[in-house]
């Protein structure tokens, strides 16, 4: 019963850290109407970053947000600009262009594969670093320390976005683009400053991500591919362009994941996630807290 | 058209090259012309292949005739996905399909067994090659396959061009280009566009068999891969999806490239060839959104005329 409980404790944990990765995948959605596909990538982007950040200059891993968070925004600001934004100019009657679902997956390729060809297949970890392996004993359970650093990112991270969308005047011309391009349009501002904002915002939080997992995650090429689907699954759960959905979203998964394999082989709780996603796309498409005018 | 090609590794590269087109062709058919992003063609392929496996392997049925339970198989699921997705916005649809064929890989990776059909998990199936010949669909030289994969690319590609030119071909165009104008004519165009992905998974069904007869070895990642599902996206949009000669003249293109790329740097460089096909594809989207064969049939249409003109004044 204990382990029971350590498993669900540190899938909870993992599970945010999930829905971190997912938070910016629903941000984009929330604003933009599309499914970044490169979502996946960009994480990548954003754990190579910040190993390369800590392993360079031998910094502490969690400081590497200094350079990684940054870095990140500017990234998917200009990603936004130079390659998303020609299809919103050429498809301005259409609400969700199909098309950037496909040019994100281009995007998806480029990224993924230049990896590959730029650091190579294997497998990279910090091997000196202060959290790697760390754990705390509480009662007679084990619960992981970067796993726990990892899930205060997520609810900070999640509490500061919505405080940005609440409170600030920025936060609220993103909400007004969110609801109705042309109606903000006519209020001056510019849906596609927004947009570009909003997709730097959501890589930034892909990047807090990236910091969050690489004490204790390996850093390969295709390892956005992991979470790519993961991170659709997730904001499908939680309802796309929802917050709280997000990280609920990820906790379930990660619950799914480390108590599963108490009662199945570990590879069958892949195959049940898959199924929880289908039967909500089916009876619930909305998700757990999507609005329901968006499907 | 005839075999010209003398070389085994271009003949397998030909062949591959004609995979592709009849599986982007068959593709096309509901990703093209019914406006919607299916991106889990791979299951189909992997049921077909699997199906006409296990029945000749296990109970010695012709996989001429495993194809065409596959293929109906391949039908009944796709029609399952499509019932309630269609009604969806896009995107859905398209999540849907990855996750439906991912999750349907990753349980075929976990059976080892499903009922009476040894299904062997992730080690998956080896075929023997014990009786060759037409019947049995194995053949000691690549040339019969060469021949029955062209034979199969003629039949979807007549198949595309009959439903392009059918109602159903113009219901599944304005249900994709405008569906809320197109309800008001009175097509049904969630029905339509069933029927479509219908004669789209059977199809690709068909050549999951092929694949599994030509390399007499299938397992999961080999026949039910994501990329599999997204090279078959790559090489319509790129071509051109909802035109006829646009997913053949796609295959045309990347085909060579993805295989010259594996022979000639598939050590030093490896994934250079998906590099590529991304950027094209992100260009392609960008400058000429109804795929490259558009210019070149505009090329085409101009060069006739003058042609035409050119006689007329004798």
């Amino acid at each position: 019963m204990i382990y029971l409980l350590e498993d669900a404790i540190n899938g909870i944990l993992m599970g945010s850290i999930y829905g971190l990765a997912a938070l910016g995948l629903t941000l984009i959605f929330g604003v933009l109407k599309v499914i970044n596909f490169a979502h996946g990538s960009l994480l990548m982007v954003g754990m190579y970053a910040a190993y390369w950040a800590v392993l360079l200059t031998g910094a502490h891993p969690y400081l590497a947000l200094v350079i990684v968070l940054p870095l990140m925004f500017a990234f998917g600001y200009l990603l936004q600009a130079v390659v998303i934004q020609p299809i919103f100019k050429a498809e301005r009657e259409v609400r969700e262009p199909i098309t950037v679902i496909i040019v994100t997956t281009g995007v998806w390729y480029i990224l993924d594969n230049l990896a590959l060809l730029v650091f190579g297949p294997q497998y990279r970890n910090i091997q000196d670093n202060p959290l790697r392996g760390k754990m705390i004993e509480a009662g007679e359970m084990l619960i992981s320390v970067p796993k726990l650093w990892g899930f205060c990112a997520a609810l900070v991270t999640a509490a500061l976005v919505w405080l940005f969308l609440q409170k600030t005047r920025m936060g609220r011309a993103v909400r007004a683009t969110s609801l109705d391009r042309d109606a903000a349009s006519l209020q001056g501002i510019n849906p596609y400053r927004i947009y570009n904002i909003a997709f730097g915002l959501g890589t930034a939080v892909a990047g807090v991500a990236g910091v969050a997992l690489v004490p204790f995650y390996n850093v390969f090429p295709t390892v956005g591919v992991l979470f790519d689907i993961k991170c659709f699954i997730i904001v499908v759960l939680g309802g796309l362009g929802s917050i709280g959905g997000a990280l609920l979203g990820g906790m379930i998964i990660g619950v799914i994941e480390s108590v599963g394999p108490q009662f199945m082989t570990a590879t069958w709780t892949e195959a049940i996630v898959y199924g929880l996603f289908l039967g909500f796309l089916f009876l619930r498409p909305s998700g757990l807290f999507g609005v329901k005018y968006d499907w | 058209m005839p075999l010209f090609v003398r070389s085994a590794t271009y003949l397998h590269i030909l062949i591959l090259l004609l995979l592709y087109a009849y599986l982007t062709t068959s593709w096309n058919l509901v990703g093209g012309f019914a406006g919607v992003l299916p991106l889990g063609h791979a299951a189909f392929v992997g049921i077909g292949a699997y199906t006409s496996t296990v029945l000749s392997l296990q109970y010695g049925v012709s996989p001429w005739v495993g194809m065409i339970v596959g293929g109906f198989l391949s039908t009944l699921v796709g029609v399952l996905i499509g019932l309630p997705t269609f009604k969806m916005r896009g995107a859905y649809f398209a999540l849907a399909t990855i996750a439906f064929a991912e999750g349907l890989r990753v349980m075929v990776e976990n059976i080892d067994r499903l009922g009476p059909f040894l299904l062997n998990g992730p080690r998956g199936l080896q075929i023997p090659p014990l009786e060759l010949g037409f019947g049995r669909f194995m053949f000691a030289e690549k040339e019969p396959y060469y021949y029955i994969i062209l034979a199969m690319l003629v039949l979807a590609v007549g198949i595309t061009w009959v439903v392009s030119r059918s109602k159903l071909g113009y219901c599944l165009a304005a249900g994709g280009e405008e569906p809320e104008a197109a309800q008001s004519l009175g097509i049904n165009v969630a029905r339509v566009k069933l029927v479509a992905m219908a004669i789209s998974s059977f199809l690709t069904s068909l050549a999951g068999t092929f694949w599994a007869q030509f390399t007499l070895y299938i397992h999961p990642k080999s026949v039910m891969s994501l990329d599999i599902s997204f090279e078959i996206a790559f090489i319509a949009l790129i071509g051109g999806r909802g035109s006829i000669a646009g997913p053949l003249l796609g295959a045309l293109l990347l085909r060579p490239v993805s295989d010259f790329s594996r022979i000639h740097f598939g050590d030093t460089l490896p994934g250079l060839h998906l590099v590529i096909f991304g950027g094209v594809l992100i260009l392609v989207m960008l400058y000429q959104p109804r795929g490259l064969q558009e210019p070149l049939t505009r090329l085409y249409r101009r060069a006739m005329a003058r042609w035409a003109g050119m006689r007329e004044r004798g």
